[in-house]
């Protein structure tokens, strides 16, 4: 897997996390969902282990990604990988999508906001509003916002989900969701570390699943909902 | 003539044709060229610990950044030494480079029976032998024993473990003694802490004075901890390693600064 050059041509605040844009082009960029293990060339002692940036929205210039080190800076040269895992493909049939940030911020699933008003979806984005104000500035107003409180009475609404969470807080989801079996299809976009993004098969971002234990680095990190839901580790 | 001050080659003395290896652990059960482009510039491929049963994932699995490298606590998940075999050993035979199988010990009587499943598969030309921490000299030499066999034998151990191990390795004489990045401990949240092994090049300096140790003593020794650039592994070379362990390294976007032939 040849690795590629890239240079960081912005930095931006976006919510609390750090994010970017690189001059990379539009045949290398990743899906919503994927990763790019990225590293700063000559950081191999300070910082051992690649980043694994995810494609997120900001500024048109390049790709937008995050989460960047708080010392990568603009001009900065940047060794990364083709994309890894698999990442979100919303269903062509599905016209009322759900975008759930499930206590993390909303960022990794605001790319999907153009693929889905393409197919003249209806879109509603539940976040917790409070804690990611400054994210709504990159939402269009043809998007619902709605609390994640009131997520589970909206389950009904739905044709298709994507969740981004916490691998920690996949319990808690499977939670929300109940043990009936779903009305609508639906990804989950599990975050863990992944620090040998598969070359390893190190374990560590092992996840369970319908199917047996799975790496979320080679299997993920975009995995269909019904496969990890109420699964019991 | 043929009588010449070179030692015969024994049949479980271990040959390479390049001094690097990955560690245990860094690059899965088998060779993958399209992941790994840079595989033929190891001398031998080792697998990821293998046991005799199935495996899960530690519950408090982790990986934990700190300055100079991380910890990384997985409970050394596999499918088992059966279904390794199985998915595995085409692959093994196919690889462009010879492999080495790592085994995770319980006891004497398993490892017999481990190292006899693996004995005559092909292009497999050693077993490394994982021991437990709390290993003494005398459990040493009952599992040198249980292992013995076809295959030349590499025991592997930490730093902290030398000074408990190292007159029944030399009386043993391995093929070859694989030196392991050292274990630690950093705290977690609440009260708690988690315990695995370490990454980074703080390891470097430890595993170089280790290695120094054991060098002196007249064995052939692998080493892996905290390299990631060439004159790290240059040093370990020149201190007496036959051959350089490459961990997270192998994990890295940029490869060419470990294999300068890459470029």
């Amino acid at each position: 897997m040849a690795a590629t050059t890239a240079k960081l041509i912005e930095v931006f605040q976006s919510g609390q996390e750090r994010s970017g844009v690189l001059d990379l082009p539009g045949s290398q960029w990743p899906q919503a969902g994927q990763y790019l293990p990225c590293q700063r060339d000559d950081d191999s002692i300070i910082q051992p282990l690649p980043i694994n940036l995810f494609r997120v929205i900001g500024p048109e210039s390049g790709l937008s990604v995050s989460p960047l080190p708080e010392n990568w800076l603009p001009g900065d040269q940047l060794n990364l990988l083709p994309p890894h895992g698999n990442g979100f493909i919303i269903p062509e049939s599905a016209r009322r999508v759900g975008l759930l940030a499930f206590e993390v911020p909303p960022l990794r699933l605001l790319p999907l906001i153009k693929p889905a008003l393409a197919q003249n979806a209806s879109l509603t984005l539940f976040i917790d509003p409070h804690k990611d104000k400054d994210i709504l500035n990159w939402i269009p107003s043809i998007v619902e916002i709605v609390p994640l409180s009131a997520f589970a009475e909206n389950l009904s609404w739905l044709d298709y989900l994507a969740v981004d969470l916490p691998l920690e807080r996949l319990n808690a989801l499977s939670a929300i969701l109940g043990d009936t079996k779903l009305t609508f299809s639906g990804q989950v976009l599990l975050r863990t570390a992944m620090p040998c993004h598969g070359v390893g098969e190190c374990g560590v971002c092992s996840v369970k699943t319908q199917h047996g234990w799975r790496f979320i680095c080679k299997d993920g990190p975009v995995f269909p909902l019904a496969e990890v839901i109420n699964v019991a580790g | 003539m043929w009588l010449d001050d070179d030692p015969p080659l024994r049949k479980q003395d271990l040959q390479m044709t390049a001094p690097y290896v990955n560690t245990p652990g860094s690059l899965g059960f088998s060779p993958d060229i399209r992941t790994t482009p840079f595989i033929t510039s190891l001398g031998a491929f080792i697998t990821n610990p293998i046991s005799r049963r199935p495996r899960q994932p530690a519950n408090n699995r982790c990986c934990l950044p700190f300055e100079g490298g991380f910890l990384l606590h997985t409970g050394w998940p596999n499918p088992g030494i059966r279904n390794v075999i199985k998915h595995h050993r085409r692959r093994w035979a196919n690889a462009p480079l010879p492999v080495i199988a790592h085994l995770l010990i319980d006891s004497p009587n398993t490892l017999a029976d481990m190292v006899r499943m693996l004995e005559g598969l092909e292009n497999l030309i050693a077993i490394e032998l994982g021991l437990p921490l709390d290993c003494d000299a005398a459990q040493l030499e009952d599992l040198m024993e249980a292992a013995f066999g076809e295959l030349p034998i590499i025991p592997c151990l930490q730093a902290d473990q030398i000074p408990v191990l190292q007159e029944t390795l030399i009386a043993q004489h391995p093929a070859a003694v694989h030196l392991l990045p050292p274990r630690g401990s950093l705290p977690v949240e609440g009260d708690e802490t988690v315990s695995g092994r370490l990454y980074g090049s703080a390891m470097f300096p430890i595993q170089l004075r280790a290695l120094q140790t054991l060098a002196a003593r007249g064995l052939r020794l692998i080493v892996s901890g905290g390299v990631s650039e060439t004159w790290q592994s240059d040093a370990m070379l020149k201190a007496g390693a036959m051959a350089v362990g490459l961990d997270h390294a192998l994990w890295s976007v940029d490869q060419r600064s470990l294999f300068p032939t890459l470029e």
